[in-house]
């Protein structure tokens, strides 16, 4: 059979412009290229400007993951510095970060991915009565009644009547790669709708512990500006802080009784998505969640995994971890930006050199970075590996859970599903951290430490710092050298650079273009698959352009040559 | 009832910015009362549903890439965005406005008016400054919303 190249230009429910080039062999990817379509101008606009105060425009790098580059910023700073950051400060600041993963989660599962499995017009078809009894049987939420289901039923219908679904012209409605029941969709099309109340309370408690959402305002270098007074109604008092009790202990439990349920209802039906997309299979995942003031102990653990080997898993000791710090590079050599070497981020240039699309030659403006000069994967499913094997308990009752209840083993984690699971899981671990950094807090102000920042002067000289941070799509990294105070360079190495990677000068592949290769394709006109393995990575390639589009271009071009 | 003036775009992108501008330029001109809320949503996208659902109107306010002179703006309307007539997915990024106002009218809560006003970007280059044509649109824009909610609403919003 002919070999057939799939163009997904650009890749839809994602942050930003990815493209996606597949060459299709009897019904498989052979081949994939990845391609982020723009250019990113942060590491530029910043030259000059003062470290400080830095993290406020790293942080408009993207919409949905602001606090997460604001944090990496910062921490640059604090690194370059040595300083150190009070509890009250790595407290409120873990909280934040815990939030904003749940809320980065909930919306990927539902918004930006769910409907790769769901079919909204299968729901149509659904009985409601059925639905709350298989919704009731895997969860004790309350809205999982006939009522509720009846009423999303029957609002669909009359949208479906108008023409109106017609917005969710991406869907691939009707696919033969389909297969849940008619009353797993109505059940997730329903959630998918509710959904929207849990982000925002996450949403919530963000805009009051940073002050603002998006966008969060209160960090200095050397810790937090939050004012918190427990007396006080101005500051951040006791009636605010059990708001925020309030609005966390609401998302875990939709985490707990809707999310993670769903998502093992949805894995179950899909099982063979265990043996699709494993990709690259070295991972590496930063510790998070400082546990104490000079950022030496975490509540997880990170790690370094080769070949998908849980036994020899190298620790990452801290965010000063030495060996990683040394042995990150990002080639160039297929990405648009001169010159053929690999350089460390405290070297990095970006000199944009654009070439047009050459599957042999340059082809992305995403760099491609290595660890030891091998691709990478970051993300959850990183995290949550590098958590089991370094024995967590919280991550192990999830994962022999799953296990037990799907009937896989850690060999069907390094899969399309898998990245998927270990993100509910991740989400189920943020819920339970972000109470219990709540409680830290409160201890700790009861205990009378009222102390938020060590303020730090940004003496002259030369300095260099790296800030690391588990974000909700893996390590992010934040590289700054500043000198008599003015920064010299900048370069941050995203989650997405190390997922969406080109290849490097070896040809080795990144973890999207490796996760593609050997997927299945039914329909090479209607590729559902390939989104299936694009989306479990969370792809966010924003990081630059809003309004692209020109009017009545197709939302995805798929090309069969 | 509640007004939201909902400022979309990337402030590090020149044009880009023009929404987060307009908000900007708004709260430094004007005074509004509790009613009125502006909001720097940066490029947020599905994750602002709930501004838009908790306002009665709304105005996004966001640059546009259709075809026209760069430098014009464009408005659109609720049925504009029910009826998929915008020609322009508002945003790449995530699910778009249209699908994010689609799901807030089946979840029942669509605001009774929505809005969008959007430029024509002349550039979207990295930098943190407007283009001198759309720095112009900016307070043109800015004041002839403030004339039109005074008008629509009897509120005063006094010149700082």
């Amino acid at each position: 059979m002919a070999t057939r190249t799939i163009t997904l230009d650009p890749v839809t429910r994602i942050e930003g412009h990815l493209r996606i080039d597949a060459e299709v062999d009897n019904n498989q990817v052979t081949k994939a290229w990845s391609s982020a379509q723009m250019w990113r101008g942060l590491e530029i606009i910043l030259k000059g400007k003062q470290p400080q105060d830095a993290w406020v425009l790293a942080q408009r790098i993207c919409g949905v993951c602001t606090t997460v580059h604001a944090i990496a910023s910062i921490r640059s700073v604090e690194h370059a510095l040595k300083a150190a950051v009070p509890m009250n400060a790595h407290y409120i600041r873990n909280m934040i970060m815990a939030q904003h993963s749940l809320q980065d989660h909930i919306v990927h599962f539902y918004h930006l991915s769910a409907l790769d499995w769901v079919d909204v017009l299968s729901a149509l078809k659904a009985d409601p009565k059925k639905t709350a009894q298989i919704a009731q049987s895997i969860s004790d939420w309350p809205g999982n009644s006939e009522t509720e289901f009846k009423a999303v039923k029957d609002k669909l219908t009359s949208f479906a009547a108008g023409g109106k679904l017609g917005i969710f012209s991406s869907g691939y409605w009707g696919h033969p790669a389909m297969k849940l029941s008619p009353e797993v969709d109505l059940m997730a099309v329903s959630h998918y709708l509710s959904a929207l109340d849990y982000q925002r309370k996450a949403a919530q408690v963000m805009a009051i512990l940073g002050g603002k959402n998006p966008h969060i305002q209160n960090l200095v270098v050397g810790g937090v500006a939050t004012a918190i007074n427990v007396d006080n109604l101005a500051t951040l008092n006791m009636e605010r802080l059990a708001f925020v009790r309030t609005l966390m202990e609401e998302t875990q439990a939709f985490v707990q009784q809707v999310y993670y349920p769903d998502l093992l209802a949805i894995a179950g039906s899909y099982k063979e998505w265990f043996k699709y997309g494993a990709g690259v299979t070295n991972y590496l995942a930063v510790p998070e969640f400082p546990e104490d003031s000079a950022s030496t102990k975490f509540s997880l653990p990170g790690g370094i995994i080769t070949r998908g080997d849980l036994q020899n898993v190298r620790p990452v000791a801290g965010h000063s971890d030495a060996y990683l710090i040394d042995n990150i590079q990002e080639s160039v050599a297929h990405a648009w930006y001169g010159g053929n070497a690999s350089l460390h981020p405290w070297k990095g240039e970006t000199k944009p050199d654009y070439t047009d699309f050459k599957p042999d030659g340059k082809y992305s403006w995403c760099k491609a970075p290595r660890l030891a000069g091998q691709p990478v994967q970051v993300g959850p499913l990183a995290q949550m590996l590098a958590c089991y094997a370094a024995g967590n308990g919280r991550v192990k009752t999830l994962v022999d859970g799953a296990n037990a209840k799907l009937g896989i083993g850690m060999g069907d984690y390094h899969s399309t599903m898998g990245r998927h699971l270990t993100r509910g899981m991740r989400a189920c671990v943020m819920a339970d951290l972000s109470l219990e950094q709540l409680d830290k807090l409160t201890a700790n102000i009861a205990s009378g430490d009222q102390t938020y920042a060590n303020p730090v002067e940004i003496p002259n000289g030369e300095f260099r710092g790296v800030g690391f941070h588990e974000a909700p799509r893996g390590t992010l990294s934040h590289w700054m050298v500043f000198k008599d105070k003015k920064i010299e360079n900048y370069q941050a190495v995203v989650p997405t650079t190390w997922n969406a990677s080109p290849r490097d000068e070896q040809g080795a592949m990144g973890p999207y273009e490796a996760a593609l290769v050997g997927n299945p394709v039914a329909e090479p006109d209607k590729p559902l698959e390939l989104l299936r393995t694009l989306h479990s990575f969370d792809p966010c390639i924003a990081c630059a352009v809003h309004a692209v589009d020109p009017a009545g271009k197709e939302i995805t071009r798929v090309k069969a040559v | 009832m509640k007004i939201l003036i909902f400022g979309a775009g990337n402030l590090l992108l020149s044009d880009e910015g023009f929404g987060v501008h307009v908000v900007r330029y708004l709260e430094q001109h004007y005074t509004f009362p509790e009613c009125v809320e502006l909001f720097d949503a940066g490029t947020m996208g599905i994750l602002a549903t709930h501004k838009i659902e908790e306002a009665d109107w709304v105005y996004i306010v966001d640059v546009v890439a259709v075809d026209g002179e760069p430098g014009a703006v464009l408005r659109y309307g609720k049925d504009d965005f029910m009826l998929n007539r915008v020609p322009v997915k508002l945003s790449p990024h995530q699910a778009g406005v249209q699908e994010m106002l689609l799901v807030s009218e089946m979840r029942g809560r669509c605001p009774a008016e929505i809005y969008l006003l959007g430029v024509i970007p002349v550039s979207t280059a990295p930098g943190s400054e407007l283009s001198p044509l759309v720095e112009k649109r900016l307070a043109e824009v800015a004041d002839a919303l403030v004339v039109e909610l005074r008008a629509r609403t009897g509120l005063s919003l006094p010149v700082r």
